[in-house]
Order: structure tokens, then C-alpha cells, then sequence
């Protein structure tokens, strides 16, 4: 993967891009403003990390400027402002996701990857394949070996968002703010539970488990 | 004099004197105009006059003959009063009159002349008073006509009457005037007085916060005028930056304290991994636990930083008209299983379809602070079921969220102290926690225009989170 960092914190930015080089992931690096801006209306990249606050120009005019030249480049916004307020804008300005600092670089890893695959087409599925399970958006019903499975309300879009970032990692703070819509940190292992609640439903008395626990990250469902 | 200079700047005095200057400008040129219309208006009534009387003169002279007219010009004459008479025969000899002379050219010619004259000739005798301070010259208008009979009639008037008018409207300006300069600088001034002794005493009160006294106010009167009103509200903004400045002070404070207990253990771990002889597991294990631990630094400073904004807060744009019993419905089924594997049953009792002006994210945070709360604190008994309730109702234009459970119980003595930030009641020191829950949510109520209160459940707790309707 093709990725443009914008930031002006170059201890910060180095040990991002040697971090995501060793994800396997080419990334370009740009210390201001306006050189980010220029690098990523030449050039095409597969995800921009954008810092909020930059020198020569800032981050979230950046990111109108693309947009209004119709660039639909995926952007992660990084930033050290946390609130409600400021996420919102920052996703207002085109930002299609947003980090606050400080963050796990596996945090930010599983967000691009997953930011990556959203501007691949055919994300309007209708139903997701996992192995032999099988989601399907509109019945909303889940099956399993031709075996239909019950879920909960909140427990099919847990498993809806897991199935649709398929073989990616996600982590506990992607589950909270996709599935529960909250961006705060649960205190308690709140999400690991319901994980292995939907793990009991899905995964129980089939030989090759498909939820697995990525550790010190997340969780990933694959075959 | 500094005095004086500093009443000059007043705004009160100036507009004083503005007004003071606009009204003197205004009465002169009205004084004028009174003056300079009366003037004309009294001189063509004595033209008039005059006209008149010629005109009797003239009739007389034609009807009665002589002796009639000598005898009329004589008893006008005779009156007292600016009046001015005159009949001579055509060789300038004065037959009646009170007057001594005229200029020549006014025996000569027919006509309306005015002039200078002698007026101790013309009033003499008993006609008028003699006044010692009355000018000797008078000046005079006059008509000079020649009768049918061929005497020459000079009717007329002395002017000093107009010339009076004047001087009373003059007289009439200045003790106007004057009076109401005196006056209004008075009135400017002891406005002014009053003004600045006021403003004194708020920059008294300013200076003496400036220099570090913040519990300072402003002194109130009785009188409730706009300065009370302005000092009430200077004082109100007092408070709330006196309460800012002490929020401030306790983060600081709490902040010193507790994030440098953590981060020297922090370092302290580092060290001592650093010190391994030989890299392994051991070194992996600490380096997992100093990310584990700065983690944990993390979401309490986090949560400090909330509680910061939160009670600055003014309500800011992530306000929004939210549905609270979804909210409340959203956090119990996010915590029910969780309760569940502690052996604890977590019920709602919500009622459906609250909606409230708020931070949907904060409300959700509190919640989540207070269930988690109830989870932690709980300790397991023979013989009873762990039970949490999350409730939500509407009673009197309030919105009651309420957290209760079932567990120890907080001692009454305690109750309004664990509301404070870092305060964690001694049996609960070695639970894992910041110890910041209870006084984010408080904040989180505050900044609702609500307040959190901690009740006794019997047994248990119940945390109420008690925010106005609207």
C-alpha cells in the first residue's frame, strides 16, 4: 500500500514510516503543509495520514482542497484534539477517519488498512461470505453451514463490521465507535466480552474457528 | 487640581459642557431673534402711532382752526410718556411742543427723520421725573408735517423705550443664561462625582485582584442603579473565574500528584529493564508493562482534560437534541454482559422516549463511569443476587439517570466526598482505577446544568444524575 504522512513531528514521522515499513506498506513522508498538499494532488496514494496542525498550512484545509478537486483518497486524520467537537470536524472537512494522539501504532495500522479497502468498489455489498458463513445484509439473517444462526440486534453489526473489513484487523476502539457510536474508552473489557458472546454463537461446535483475537491489537475474522 | 483633571475626563462633565455650550448657543440665538422681532414690532407700532396721531392732528388742524390744534398739541404735550411734540409757524417759531429744538433740515422738510436730542428739553418740568442717571441725550423719531393752516407739526417718539426692550431681553439673557451655567456645572459636576466615586471604588476592587486577591468584590448599594447592576454582574464573572481559577489549580495540583506517582514508577520499570544483563523475556515482559502503564497515564489524563472542559464548559456545538432512553438503552446493553459473567443482573427501568439538549458522548461516558462504578465496588455475598439498575425517568421538568445497585454501600460521612476528584475511599485503594469517575460525571452534571447525587440505596448505592428538562 501506497501511503502519504503529513507531519511535522519528524521523530514522530520517523518511526511511523519505519513502523509501516515493516507492515510492508510503501510510505512517503512530507514535514509541512503545503508540500503535503502538493505531494498528494500529484501523486497517487492509497491512504493520506494527515496531522491536524500543521506549519504552512493546516491539515483539515488540506483535505477540503483535495476534495473539492474531487480526490477521494481515503484521509486519516491525526490529531491531538480528542473532543466531540473537534472529530466532527475534522470528519466534516472530508476526513474519513480520525486519531487521537497519543496512539498505538496498531490502532492507527488496523485504521488504514481498513480506510484502504473502503475506496475499493463493492462496499455497498449486500451480503458478506466469511469460509461457510454467510451475512446477509438485507434479511439481515446469518448462516453458517446452512445453518441459521440468532443474533442479537447489536451482535449482527458487530459481526456485520467484522465480515465487511474481512481478514483485517479491527480493534476494540473501531468496534466501539462503528458498532456502539461512542469514541470514548470503555474502562472495563466490554467489547471483549461481546466478542466472545458472538464467538459462542458463531464459532461453537465447528472445527475451524473463524473470530480470532489478534493479540495486542483486535480482532480479525478470517477463514 | 489632578482632581479636577480627572473630573475634566469624565463623561459626564464633558457632555455637561456640550450641553451647557449647545444651550448658550441656542438661547443667543433665540434672545436675537426675540429681541431683533420686538424691536421692529415696537417700531412699527410707534410709526403707527405717529401716522395716527398726525392724522388727528391733521383734522383738528382743519376743522377747529388754530386754537383748536395749539390747544391739542399743547395738552399731548403735557403727557407724560415718551411722546414728542412740535407746532411752529413757518418761520420756525415754536407755538406748543415739548421739545426745544430739532435740526434744522427736520422744520424744513416734510418727511420721518430720527436723531439725537436734548431730552432735558423735552421732558422738563413736570412731565418727567428728573432722573439724575437718565442720559441727557435722548433719540428721537419723528414726522414732520405742514398743516393745512401752513404750521409745521412734528409728532414723534423717543426711542428710549425700544432702546429698554433690548436691554431687558440682554438682562433677561445673561441671568438665564448664567443660571443655568451655574447650575448645570453643579449638576455635572456632582454627577460626575457621584459617577467616579463609584467607578473608584471598582477599580479599588480591580486592583487589588490584580494583585492576587480573587475572593475580592465589588461593594453593592442600595440603590440598585446600573452601577449595581453593572458590579452585580462583574461580580457574578468574578465568581466564575475565581471557580475557574480554582478548578485550575486543583488540575494542577492533581495532575503534580497523581500522574508523577505513575510516571516514575514508569521510569523506574525502564531503568531497571534497561539494567537486565541480557535482553530476553524479562525486558519484553517490562517493556509490555510500560506501554501497559502508559496506557493507563493516557486515560487518566484524558480524563482529566474532560473534566477540565467539561466544567469551562460552555455548551459547545456537540450539543444536540438527543434521545436519552436510547442512550441509557445503548450503555446497559453495552455493560449487560459484562455484568453477567461477574454474576451481577443489570435491569433498566427507562422510560421511553426522553429527549434532552446534550452532549450525547458525555452522558454516555457518565453512565458507562457509573455502571462501571457499581460493577467494580461490588463485592459478592452468600445468599444474594448482585443487581445494578439503570434507570431513567422525568419528574417536575427534571431528567433523573439513575444508577443503583445492590453492593457495600458508601458510609453517609462519605458520600458527598467521593463526588471529588482522586478521591478513592480506603478499602478501594487497591481496586485499579484513576479514581476520576465520580468527578467526571459530577462535571459532566454540572455541565448540564444538573448535579450528581449520591444516595443511599439500602443496601447500596444510587447515583443520580439529576439535570433540568430543558
Amino acid at each position: 500500500m501506497k501511503i502519504l504522512l503529513i507531519e511535522d513531528d519528524r521523530e514522530a514521522a520517523s518511526y511511523l514510516i519505519q513502523a509501516l515499513d515493516e507492515a510492508g506498506h510503501v510510505t512517503h513522508h512530507a514535514s509541512d503543509g503545503e508540500t503535503g498538499y502538493a505531494m498528494a494532488s500529484g501523486m497517487d496514494y492509497d491512504v493520506l495520514i494527515i496531522d491536524r496542525m500543521l506549519p504552512r498550512r493546516d491539515g483539515l484545509s488540506i483535505i477540503e482542497s483535495l476534495r473539492a478537486e474531487n480526490d477521494k483518497t481515503p484521509v486519516l486524520i491525526l490529531s491531538a484534539l480528542g473532543e466531540v467537537d473537534d472529530r466532527v470536524t475534522g470528519l466534516r472537512a472530508g476526513g474519513d477517519d480520525y486519531l487521537v494522539k497519543p496512539y498505538a501504532f496498531t490502532e492507527l495500522l488496523a485504521r488504514i488498512e481498513v480506510l484502504a479497502r473502503r475506496s475499493n468498489p463493492g462496499e455497498a455489498a449486500t451480503s458478506y461470505d466469511v469460509g461457510d458463513l454467510k451475512l446477509d445484509r438485507l434479511s439481515r439473517k446469518v448462516e453458517r453451514a446452512g445453518e441459521t444462526i440468532l443474533l442479537q440486534p447489536r451482535e449482527f453489526r458487530l459481526l456485520e463490521y467484522l465480515m465487511k473489513n474481512a481478514g483485517k484487523v479491527v480493534t476494540r476502539t473501531m468496534l466501539l465507535e462503528n458498532v456502539w457510536d461512542y469514541h470514548f474508552d470503555p474502562q472495563t473489557n466490554v467489547i471483549d466480552v461481546h466478542m466472545s458472546r458472538l464467538r459462542s454463537k458463531v464459532d461453537r461446535g465447528f472445527a475451524n474457528p473463524l473470530l480470532h483475537t489478534i493479540r495486542g491489537a483486535g480482532y480479525m475474522i478470517r477463514e | 487640581m489632578n482632581r479636577l483633571a480627572q473630573l475634566w475626563r469624565t463623561s459626564t462633565v464633558r457632555l455637561t459642557a456640550l450641553f451647557m455650550l449647545l444651550f448658550v448657543v441656542f438661547a443667543i440665538l433665540l434672545l436675537t431673534f426675540i429681541a431683533y422681532q420686538s424691536s421692529i414690532q415696537i417700531q412699527r407700532q410707534q410709526t403707527a402711532d405717529i401716522d395716527r396721531e398726525v392724522e388727528l392732528l391733521r383734522r383738528v388742524d382743519s376743522r377747529q382752526g388754530i386754537r383748536g390744534i395749539v390747544f391739542a398739541v399743547a395738552r399731548l404735550a403735557s403727557q407724560p410718556g415718551p411722546g414728542i411734540y412740535y407746532l411752529g409757524d413757518n418761520a420756525g417759531l415754536q407755538i406748543a411742543g415739548n421739545v426745544a429744538s430739532f435740526p434744522i433740515n427736520v422744520l424744513q422738510t416734510e418727511g420721518v427723520f430720527s436723531f439725537n436730542y436734548d431730552r432735558e428739553g423735552a421732558f422738563d418740568g413736570e412731565t418727567v421725573p428728573d432722573d439724575d442717571e437718565d442720559p441727557p441725550q435722548g433719540y428721537a423719531v419723528v414726522r414732520s408735517v405742514v398743516l393745512d393752516s401752513g404750521l409745521r407739526l412734528i409728532v414723534g417718539r423717543d426711542v428710549v423705550e425700544r432702546r429698554g426692550l433690548t436691554a431687558i431681553v440682554f438682562q433677561a439673557f445673561v441671568l438665564g443664561v448664567g443660571g443655568i451655567l451655574v447650575l448645570s456645572t453643579i449638576a455635572g459636576v456632582v454627577t460626575s462625582r457621584r459617577v467616579l466615586r463609584r467607578i473608584d471604588a471598582i477599580n479599588a476592587t480591580s486592583a487589588k485582584i490584580m494583585s492576587g486577591n480573587l475572593s475580592e468584590r465589588i461593594p453593592l448599594t442600595k440603590r440598585n442603579d446600573e452601577f449595581d447592576v453593572l458590579a452585580t454582574s462583574l461580580n457574578a464573572m468574578l465568581d466564575r473565574i475565581e471557580a475557574l481559577m480554582q478548578g485550575l489549580k486543583e488540575v494542577t495540583d492533581n495532575v503534580a500528584h497523581d500522574l508523577k506517582t505513575p510516571l516514575t514508577r514508569l521510569r523506574n520499570r525502564a531503568e531497571a529493564a534497561l539494567r537486565e544483563s541480557q535482553p530476553g523475556e524479562a525486558q519484553r515482559a517490562a517493556l509490555e508493562t510500560t506501554i501497559s502503564e502508559s496506557d493507563k497515564l493516557i486515560k487518566t489524563f484524558n480524563a482529566l482534560l474532560m473534566i477540565a472542559r467539561a466544567e469551562a464548559g460552555a455548551p459547545s456545538g456537540a450539543f444536540a437534541d438527543i434521545d436519552l432512553s436510547t442512550v441509557a438503552e445503548d450503555v446497559a446493553e453495552l455493560y449487560g454482559p459484562v455484568a453477567e459473567e461477574q454474576g451481577i443482573a443489570l435491569d433498566t427501568r427507562i422510560e421511553p422516549g426522553v429527549t434532552l439538549r446534550a452532549n450525547r458522548e458525555l452522558i454516555g461516558q457518565a453512565l458507562v463511569n457509573l455502571i462501571d462504578n457499581a460493577l467494580k465496588y461490588y463485592e459478592p455475598e452468600e445468599g444474594k443476587t448482585g443487581r445494578i439498575v439503570v434507570g431513567m425517568r422525568t419528574q417536575k421538568g427534571r431528567v433523573l439517570i439513575e444508577v443503583s445497585d445492590n453492593g457495600p454501600g458508601i458510609p453517609a460521612e462519605d458520600r458527598g466526598r467521593v463526588v471529588e476528584r482522586f478521591v478513592r475511599l480506603e478499602k478501594s485503594r487497591t481496586e485499579p482505577g484513576s479514581g476520576l469517575g465520580l468527578s467526571l460525571v459530577a462535571a459532566v452534571a454540572r455541565l448540564h446544568r444538573g448535579e450528581l447525587r449520591i444516595e443511599d440505596n439500602a443496601p447500596g448505592v444510587r447515583a443520580v444524575i439529576d439535570l433540568p428538562a430543558s
